[in-house]
């Protein structure tokens, strides 16, 4: 009894996995994917835009300027789009913002995460939405400049997420695209 | 001219190099192209979110295309293509593996498979799948990533043990080990949310 309903559940649990569906790729994305890695991917320096020296005091609190006209005080996250600063971008030219982390004390092994929303990319990482890595923190301003390409006009919200054990702080960039 | 023959020559050293790459280009469309759709499945099975699945496969074509010599040297491109792909995933996970959090929240599988989903003729037996594949969502992310890849490559995408062993140099009885572990814990979650009676 107990086999023939184990049974009964495996094949049931096969056809279900058998079924389980996977989104196709969006219209024109292989295309735009091949043209990326022709062009730009033997170009591909993961690191050379990594800020050494970019720290974190996540326990301690957080302060983001967004140099150029904006200014944050932001130690916890934004929930509220009238709170989440904006930036304006014209469709195709590379602009930078700066991103400056203060902190009250050096810290190793932060991780900063830049999330993209679509349309919206990094120089130097063709087609990626997110893109991660591990670095450390000096005592006081810690400077990220993210040069910015908007391909579309939608425009959304670049996040900045920023971890250091198992604390983490989110700072959200909205951008606007004429 | 001296002035005159050297920027001619620089042009045809120029166009020389710009008709190389034309053909590699060519050439490495030629090579994966046949090969896009599959990878792009094992690119979301293998990161369960459509963004992550995206960015997956565009880092393979680019070392794919850094690598291009290989490519062409290599009978079958696309076990080639899948491997380098999983290889760049356990990459990322390893590399993220102390500093990336998951919440309860976030999830892991936000079911954007489930936007696929093809449905038949029937709306009520259309919406009871549904919720069906909504809970094995679900029920796979409580699998580690070990189980769930295993059985998602061989019970949805149709992948051979021998495949899945080549693909991720797992010895063949521990993929056999974990597809039998990994179903027996999805029955088990399914059982107790009631989806299975």
């Amino acid at each position: 009894m107990h086999t023939s309903n184990t049974d009964r559940q495996e094949q049931e649990l096969l056809e279900l996995l058998k079924d389980y569906p996977a989104p196709e790729a969006t219209a024109g994305f292989y295309d735009q994917a091949l043209i990326r890695a022709t062009h730009e991917g033997s170009r591909r320096q993961r690191n050379r835009w990594l800020i050494t020296g970019f720290g974190s005091a996540v326990a301690a609190g957080l302060v983001l300027w967004l140099i150029g006209g904006l200014f944050l005080t932001a130690p916890n996250l934004p929930t509220h789009d009238a709170s989440i600063p904006g930036i304006a971008m014209t469709l195709e030219e590379p602009r930078t913002v700066n991103l400056v982390f203060a902190s009250a004390a050096a810290l190793d092994s932060a991780t900063l995460t830049v999330t993209l929303p679509e349309g919206i990319e990094l120089a130097g990482f063709p087609g990626r939405r997110e893109i991660a890595w591990q670095t450390s923190l000096v005592e006081g301003k810690n400077l990220l400049p993210l040069e910015l390409v908007a391909l579309t006009p939608a425009g959304g919200e670049v996040l900045a997420r920023l971890e250091h054990n198992n604390r983490n702080r989110t700072f959200r960039l909205r951008v606007d695209v004429s | 001219m001296p002035s005159s023959f050297g920027t001619g020559a620089f042009q045809v050293a120029r166009l020389r190099v710009i008709m190389s790459s034309d053909a590699n280009k060519q050439t490495f469309e030629k090579l994966v192209r046949p090969h896009f759709d599959r990878l792009y499945r094992l690119a979301f099975r293998l990161t369960g979110r459509r963004a992550e699945a995206e960015d997956l496969f565009q880092d393979l074509l680019i070392k794919a295309f850094g690598n291009l010599d290989d490519l062409v040297a290599i009978d079958a491109p696309g076990s080639w293509l899948s491997r380098v792909m999983y290889n760049l995933f356990i990459d990322q996970r390893r590399r993220l593996a102390r500093s990336r959090m998951h919440t309860v929240e976030e999830g892991f599988l936000p079911a954007e498979g489930l936007d696929g989903f093809p449905g038949d003729q029937d709306p009520v037996r259309d919406n009871q799948r549904l919720e069906q594949l909504r809970s094995l969502d679900l029920a796979l992310a409580k699998l580690s990533d070990e189980h769930r890849i295993v059985v998602l490559l061989h019970d949805t995408e149709g992948y051979k043990i021998d495949e899945i062993h080549e693909l991720t140099g797992t010895p063949v009885g521990t993929v056999k080990s974990r597809l039998h572990r990994a179903r027996a814990r999805l029955r088990e979650i399914l059982t107790d949310d009631g989806t299975f009676s």
